[in-house]
This record gives structure tokens, C-alpha cells and sequence, in this order.
């Protein structure tokens, strides 16, 4: 295929935002280009959607949330954009070049607008032995399963969140034993946190769907609620996990494989080098972009939509796409508001439930700052607790310099797994608000490139 | 009073310490944030300005015993032999022309290797190599520390560093400088603009105008961990790129590839395209790099002058003194450059002549 050389608007990403930008996109005729890392559509929520409407199988477990996604994937493959998979978006220039990689080769496009659509990612959980092989997030579990309706047979969960409990309740609908489910969600609420239930009523089939999944798994697994202390030993491979239950008891519990889980954040690795103004979320313990009511950034032209902006969940990233697409098929002309109020009012009361499963779902400071000293923190690094710390006893001013000095944040995932967590210990330390030590200066390239691939970037035509 | 917290300001901070003076160091962000702190490391006699050979050989002194000066953080120099090596015809001559200059000026430091020795030299290279240019004993360092390494050993002689402290004003009177900064007003016998990209600024607050000092951002990359295959730094003649393999077995690619640099915004931009150039070298010299990842980018604010040559020495005005603008090779030259502006500030004559650096090479009409 080939690369045209300016299009109205490149999109990153096909979960429900970039498909939903995409498909309003082509309504108004304008020409896309939709870049995705994986294989097929669907992001991570309608994961190989159309890869599982073929195979009958996995209709059932997956639930009726996830065939949600079929019309709007179906409609996405109807209609007449340049879609490109597998590719990797590694910058995005100020002049809306995005330069990304495909088939070991770099590649430049060009466009008037640029949707950022990458969603969320899993909140790193650093506990004891979080970084040996048997352990791996509720997130990966659920890839398997959508991909190819493959699991593990006698898993142990622990963790909390919704997507904890959704992928729980299709493992046990798809006909695996669980062994048990460690919730970590605290039993008690503070009062306030039910006044956030009030606008959530307006959502209450979410909430009535949350407490089935976990009455569904209280039933069927061994479940303990309100643990805390979770931690993993083995030699080689993880195999036991020590917590403290309910009641205050120690126990331990033998198992093969582990999946762990403390909620999503945004994946703003690509915003924050793209050098678009983010801000600090206390409530969710996050960055996310800032963006106006029709997602667009600080940056004239750049859009972030779906959970890449803030976690507000799958139909609010469909709104939320379409919402830009239609500002932008718009632009200038000062309709926009006018033609995407029906979709903002929708989108509002999408919204509604979010306060309360934040406050329900909010990770207590143990999953957010290791309690012992040698826990992993930067994994590429392998950097634990206590080397951090030595560092920021130096006097570290913020995570920039922490990199200096220990080289934490420095290797291939670029801070993913590590940044939140020195962003805390450094805050803790010398007493002052998260949001005010800021986070790591995200450099492009915002994933890896071989040398190869950049070195070809000026060779090649626009060919693909 | 020196203002400018990089390489060239900690040393001098330190040479002065040391020697007893009263010395404090005002930056206005944090020590080794800029050029002098996220540099490639290059520690070179190699390729220098002919002009600047002395101070460099000086430096060179410095590097080799710098344990002395510095302690501990002189572990994050490693010396290894430099080399320029020449792929073409065009990188031949220029490396046999300046092997025969270096000669007739008698420097033995850097001389002309043939293709044979390079190929013993760094057995691994893959492209042919016409010959190149080679100095023993030059090296890398871990630009950071070696900064930290001086501003340290400045404070354990006395010196006192002040981070985040912007100079707002300066002025003289009754032969002492007044230096108004967000931290208050501090005053000084001399004052020492080693203030880099943003020098231009501080010297016309001093009365002392120069010419612009053009700001760049030289951007590096550095690439995941390899086994060992270059025990050099090493270059092509007639091409802009550095390469070495640090400890961890990752590659550090460099070479003044420049993007553009905002001094007011205080950031320095990264364009990514326009390293494919020396990605393409790298892959000509070493193919097997081709599929290691490059797994971060960088690039820091760096004063140009119009002729590459830094400005060291006297302002116009008493009790003034310049170190900046060293166009991205002012690395190495750091210890020496700091040594002798301690010297001049001492009223002593400094061990390797500075006519060169006179900020009146610009205003000779």
C-alpha cells in the first residue's frame, strides 16, 4: 500500500476510541490513516473481535460487554480508510509528521490532525516477587483468553478492580478452575466515598453487573476479601503466595501461575513525548492529558480520546471518539458543539459511575510504594526499593534526576512500570505533593526501533 | 562568583576552592543539567582545532591522575585509545593532511595508523578502512558524575553551590560586584561566566557584550546492551558521528547532530529523522547493530560560537572573566579550562596560553 503523503487525520489506535474516530472520520469524508501495534482491531477491551466472531467458541465466556463491540467493529471494516497493523508509533512531530515502524522498516506520515487513541495500561503493583515468571498481570491472563481462549488451569488472582473481576468471571465461564481470588479492595468505605454513589445510580446496570461477577466468584473460587500483604516466593519461578486475610491471619496458598491486577491508567508514554500538557489525577493516582471537551490538547490539532485521556471505560471512549471526529470535520466553522451535544450529554452520563468505582477500586499505599526494601521496582534496571531510595536520600529533586543518578526509568519500557512508583517514594520523602514532583521527561522514541529501521527511514519511498 | 553550574564552572569552582579562595557557584537550574551533564562523553585530544591542542593536552594531564582531584567519581572516566578511522578517499586525505600539520608542529599525541593496525585494532569493524587517526590514552566518561565529581570536591574545599538561583542583574560598584538573583544579593570581587548557551545574557548584564552565542541541541541515542565489540571511541573522518560501548554493553551514538534548542523555554528538542544519518554509518561499520533497539533519545542546550572555538579569558570590564561557548567540544577540555581561569582570576599567568579564546577575536573591526 502506499503511504499518502498528507492525510486530514492520523489515528493511534483501533480499541473503541480510534474505531469510533475512524468510522465518524469517513462519514464526513475525510482521509484516514489508522495506525495499531496488534494484528487486528479491537484494542484491548474488543481484543481479535473478529477473529472470535469466526470461531464460535469463545462466544459464551467472553460476555455480552465484549460482543457490545461487534457492530461497531463490523461498521469500522466497512469502511474505506488506509489502516496499517502492526506498526509501531515511536514520535510524533510537531508538525503532526508520525513516524512509526512496520515490517523492520521506519516509516513518516503526514496529516492536518492527529488522534491519540492508545488507552490504558495496568498499574504496576510492586510487591515482593512481583518480577518472577509465574507472575503475570490479570491483563495479560485476559489477552490469552481473547486471542486464543487460552488460560490456566488453577490460577490465583489477587488484586482488585473491575477488570479483576470481569476476567475472573470469563476464566470461570470458559471452564477453568480458579484456585483462589485474593480481593484487595478494603471492606470499609470512608461515608464520602457514598456520596459518589448518588450520581452513579445513573449507571447502576454497571454496578449491578459488578457485584454479579463478584457474587458469581464468591461462589465458585476459594475468595478472600480485604487481604493485604501479598507476596510471592519461589527460587526460579514463583510458586506461593503469602497474605494476610480479613481477619488478620497469615496464609499461603501454592499455585503455578498468579495474575495480579490494581486497576488501569492511562498509557500517556506517547502524549508526554508528543510534549502535550498533562495534569495530575489525586483521585485515580495518574497523568492524563489535558484535553477540552472535544479532546483536543494543549496542542493545537492533536487529540487524546478514550482511556489514553482518563479512565471513563469503553462506551465513553466510543463517544468520546466520535466527539473529535466530528470537532474536526467541523474545525474552525463553530458548529462543533452544536452537532456533538447529543453525544456529550450521552457521554456525561457515561461518566457518572467513575468517581465511585475510583474511590471503591483507589490503591491503598501498599501496592503503591513497596513495603520492603528488596522489592524490584525498575525492572529494567533491576533496581529495588532500597537502591531507589539511597538515591533520593541524596537529595533527588524529582524523577529526572533520579535517573542520573541510579539509571531508574532508563531501559526499554521507558518508565512504564517504575515512573508512578519513584513519583511516590520521591513526594513521601521530601513532603510534598505528587503532582509536584512531576514524572519522567519522555524522550522519543516512545517504543524501541532497531538501528536498522531508523538508519532505512530516508531510503525508502512511501511504499508499505 | 561563578555563575553556570556545567563542567566548566565546577571546575573552576574547584581549582579556585581548593587554592583557598572564597568561591560560590550559582546555577540556575540543577548542577550538570544542560550540555555538560547529558553530553556523549567524549574524552578527545583527537581532532582538535590546532588552536586548542595545548589546553586540550593540559586536560589530558588532568584526566589521566583526575582520582587526585576528585576522589571516587574519577571512576567514571575510562580511558581507551580514540580513533578517526577514514572509509573514503575524501576522509583519507583529510586524515593524512592533518597527520602531516600535527607533525610539522611537533605534537606526537595523534598520529596516522594504516588499514592493517586498524583492522587489529578493532577487529570487528566490517566496513573497509583506508587508514585513520589515532591517540592513545584518550577515553570516555560518565559526563554526570565527572560534573558531580567536581562540584563535590569544590564544596569539600569550602565552595558553596546554589541551585536554582537565576542571575537577575549584575553591576559593579567600588570595584566589588553586586549579583541580584532569586536568592538574594550576593556580592564578589569577580564574577566567572561560565554560563554556556545562555553566557551571551550574563555578559550583557556585566557590560560586556558579545557576539550572539548560537544555541543547539546535540542529540545522542543510545542502544540496548551487546556483547563487546568496540573497545575504542571511535569516529569517521570526514563524517559526524561517535560511537562507544560503555560498561553495560550499550552503544552511546553521537556526534553533533543538532536540533533546535529553546534557551527561554529552557528545552532542548529531539528530531529523531535527522539521526538516520548516523544510523546509517553505524550500520556501515558494525552491521551487526542493525537490529539492536535504540531505547532512548536525548539531546541538551549547547552554546555555539561563529567560529566553534570557545571564549576563555578577560571581559572588558575588571574583574570579569569568560569560559563558554565551546560548540560541543568543550568536554574534555573542562579541568584545564577551570585550572586556568582559577589562574587568571588569581592574577597568575595560566600554564597554557589563552590568545586564541579572546572574546576580541570578534570585534577586530
Amino acid at each position: 500500500m502506499k503511504i499518502d503523503s498528507n492525510y486530514d487525520i492520523i489515528i493511534i489506535g483501533s480499541g473503541p476510541a480510534g474505531m469510533s474516530a475512524a468510522i465518524e472520520a469517513s462519514k464526513h469524508k475525510l482521509s484516514v490513516l489508522l495506525l495499531d501495534d496488534q494484528s487486528s482491531a479491537g484494542g484491548q477491551v474488543f481484543r481479535n473481535i473478529a477473529g472470535n466472531q469466526r470461531r464460535k467458541s469463545a462466544s459464551s465466556f467472553l460476555g455480552r460487554d465484549y460482543w457490545s463491540g461487534s457492530k461497531l467493529a463490523n461498521e469500522f471494516e466497512n469502511i474505506q480508510i488506509d489502516v496499517i497493523t502492526q506498526s509501531r508509533v515511536w514520535q510524533i512531530g510537531e508538525d503532526k509528521s508520525v513516524y512509526f515502524s512496520c515490517k523492520t522498516k521506519a516509516f513518516c506520515a503526514q496529516a492536518k490532525f492527529v488522534i491519540i487513541a492508545t488507552g490504558a495500561m495496568e498499574r504496576p503493583m510492586p510487591i515482593p516477587g512481583w518480577t518472577l515468571p509465574g507472575v503475570m498481570t490479570v491483563g495479560a491472563a485476559q489477552t490469552l483468553l481473547k486471542n486464543d481462549s487460552m488460560g490456566a488451569e488453577d490460577a490465583i488472582f489477587a488484586g482488585t478492580g473491575p477488570l479483576f473481576y470481569l476476567t475472573i468471571w470469563q476464566y470461570l465461564k470458559a471452564g477453568f478452575r480458579v484456585k483462589a481470588v485474593i480481593d484487595t479492595a478494603p471492606s470499609k468505605l470512608p461515608f464520602y466515598s457514598f456520596l459518589w454513589a448518588i450520581p452513579a445510580l445513573l449507571q447502576i446496570r454497571l454496578l449491578v453487573k459488578g457485584f454479579q461477577w463478584r457474587s458469581f466468584i464468591q461462589k465458585n473460587t476459594e475468595y478472600f476479601k480485604n487481604a493485604s500483604s501479598v507476596s510471592f516466593k519461589g527460587v526460579n519461578k514463583a510458586d506461593i503466595i503469602h497474605f494476610v486475610d480479613n481477619t488478620g491471619t497469615k496464609k499461603s496458598i501454592d499455585g503455578e501461575h498468579f495474575f495480579i491486577h490494581q486497576g488501569v491508567i492511562p498509557n500517556i508514554n506517547l502524549s508526554m513525548a508528543t510534549e502535550v500538557k498533562h495534569l495530575w489525577s489525586d483521585r485515580q493516582k495518574c497523568w492524563y492529558p489535558y484535553t477540552d471537551k472535544f479532546g483536543e490538547s494543549s496542542t493545537r490539532g492533536i487529540f487524546v480520546v478514550g482511556d489514553g485521556a482518563k479512565i471513563f471505560g469503553v462506551q465513553v471512549a466510543v463517544l468520546s471518539g466520535r466527539i473529535a471526529a466530528k470537532r474536526i470535520a467541523n474545525y474552525g466553522s463553530g458548529i462543533s458543539m452544536m452537532s456533538t451535544i447529543s453525544s456529550l450529554v450521552k457521554r456525561g452520563i457515561q461518566k457518572s459511575a467513575r468517581p465511585f468505582l475510583d474511590h471503591v477500586f483507589a490503591p491503598t499505599r501498599e501496592w503503591l510504594v513497596p513495603v520492603h526494601d528488596n522489592v524490584i521496582v525498575c525492572r529494567c534496571e533491576a533496581l529495588d526499593k532500597a537502591e531507589i531510595t539511597e538515591a533520593i536520600n541524596l537529595g533527588v529533586s524529582g524523577p529526572n534526576q533520579l535517573k542520573s543518578f541510579s539509571r531508574a526509568g532508563m531501559g526499554r519500557c521507558q518508565g512504564r512500570l517504575c515512573g508512578l512508583t519513584v513519583q511516590h517514594m520521591i513526594a513521601e520523602h521530601n513532603k510534598i505533593a505528587e503532582k509536584d514532583v512531576g514524572y519522567y521527561r519522555l524522550r522519543p522514541p516512545v517504543r524501541p526501533i532497531t538501528v536498522g529501521e531508523l538508519a532505512a527511514l530516508t531510503e525508502h519511498d512511501k511504499i508499505l | 562568583m561563578i555563575i553556570g553550574g556545567g563542567i566548566q564552572g565546577c571546575s573552576t569552582a574547584y581549582f579556585l576552592s581548593k587554592r583557598g579562595q572564597s568561591v560560590t557557584l550559582v546555577e540556575k537550574d540543577r548542577i550538570g543539567r544542560h550540555a555538560s551533564g547529558v553530553n556523549a562523553g567524549g574524552v578527545r585530544r583527537l581532532g582538535r582545532d590546532f588552536s586548542e591542542i595545548p589546553l586540550s593536552l593540559a586536560a589530558a594531564d588532568i584526566w589521566q591522575n583526575l582520582g587526585e582531584e576528585i576522589g571516587d567519581a574519577a571512576n567514571g572516566f575510562h580511558s581507551c585509545f580514540y580513533i578517526k578511522v577514514a572509509i573514503d578517499e575524501e576522509g583519507r586525505e583529510l586524515g593524512l593532511e592533518r597527520a602531516d600539520k600535527l607533525k610539522n608542529a611537533g605534537y606526537k599525541h595523534e598520529i596516522w595508523i594504516d588499514a592493517d593496525e586498524i583492522k587489529a585494532r578493532l577487529p570487528n569493524l566490517s566496513a573497509p578502512s583506508l587508514g585513520g587517526l589515532l591517540v592513545e590514552h584518550d577515553g570516555w566518561a560518565l559526563p554526570w558524575l565527572i560534573v558531580h565529581g567536581f562540584a563535590n570536591a569544590a564544596k569539600s574545599h569550602g565552595a558553596e553551590i546554589v541551585e536554582r538561583c537565576s542571575v537577575l542583574n549584575l553591576s559593579r560598584k567600588n570595584d566589588i560586584w553586586q549579583i541580584d538573583t532569586n536568592h538574594g544579593v550576593f556580592e564578589a570581587e569577580n564574577v566567572v561566566n561560565c554560563s554556556g548557551a545562555w553566557a551571551a545574557r550574563i555578559a550583557e548584564l556585566a557590560g560586556d557584550p558579545l557576539p550572539p552565542i548560537h544555541a543547539f541541541a546535540p542529540m545522542l541515542a543510545v542502544t540496548d546492551r551487546h556483547s563487546r565489540i568496540l573497545p575504542a571511541v571511535m569516529g569517521v573522518l570526514g563524517h559526524t558521528l561517535s560511537l562507544k560501548q560503555l560498561d553495560t554493553g550499550q552503544f552511546v551514538i553521537g556526534g553533533g547532530v543538532r536540533a533546535s534548542a529553546s534557551l527561554s523555554a529552557n528545552k532542548a528538542a529531539l528530531a529523531l529523522p535527522e539521526l538516520a544519518e548516523s544510523m546509517k554509518l553505524v550500520v556501515k561499520l558494525f552491521p551487526e547493530l542493525t537490529n539492536s533497539h535504540v531505547v532512548r533519545c536525548w539531546s541538551g542546550i549547547e552554546g555555539y560560537m561563529p567560529d566553534n572555538l570557545p571564549v576563555i579569558g578577560r571581559g572588558q570590564q575588571d574583574g570579569l572573566f569568560h569560559g563558554f561557548g565551546f560548540s560541543a567540544h568543550g568536554f574534555q577540555l573542562g579541568p584545564a579550562v577551570g585550572e586556568a581561569l582559577a589562574d587568571l582570576v588569581m592574577g597568575q599567568q595560566p600554564r597554557v596560553s589563552l590568545e586564541a579564546f579572546n572574546a576580541s577575536r570578534f570585534c577586530k573591526n
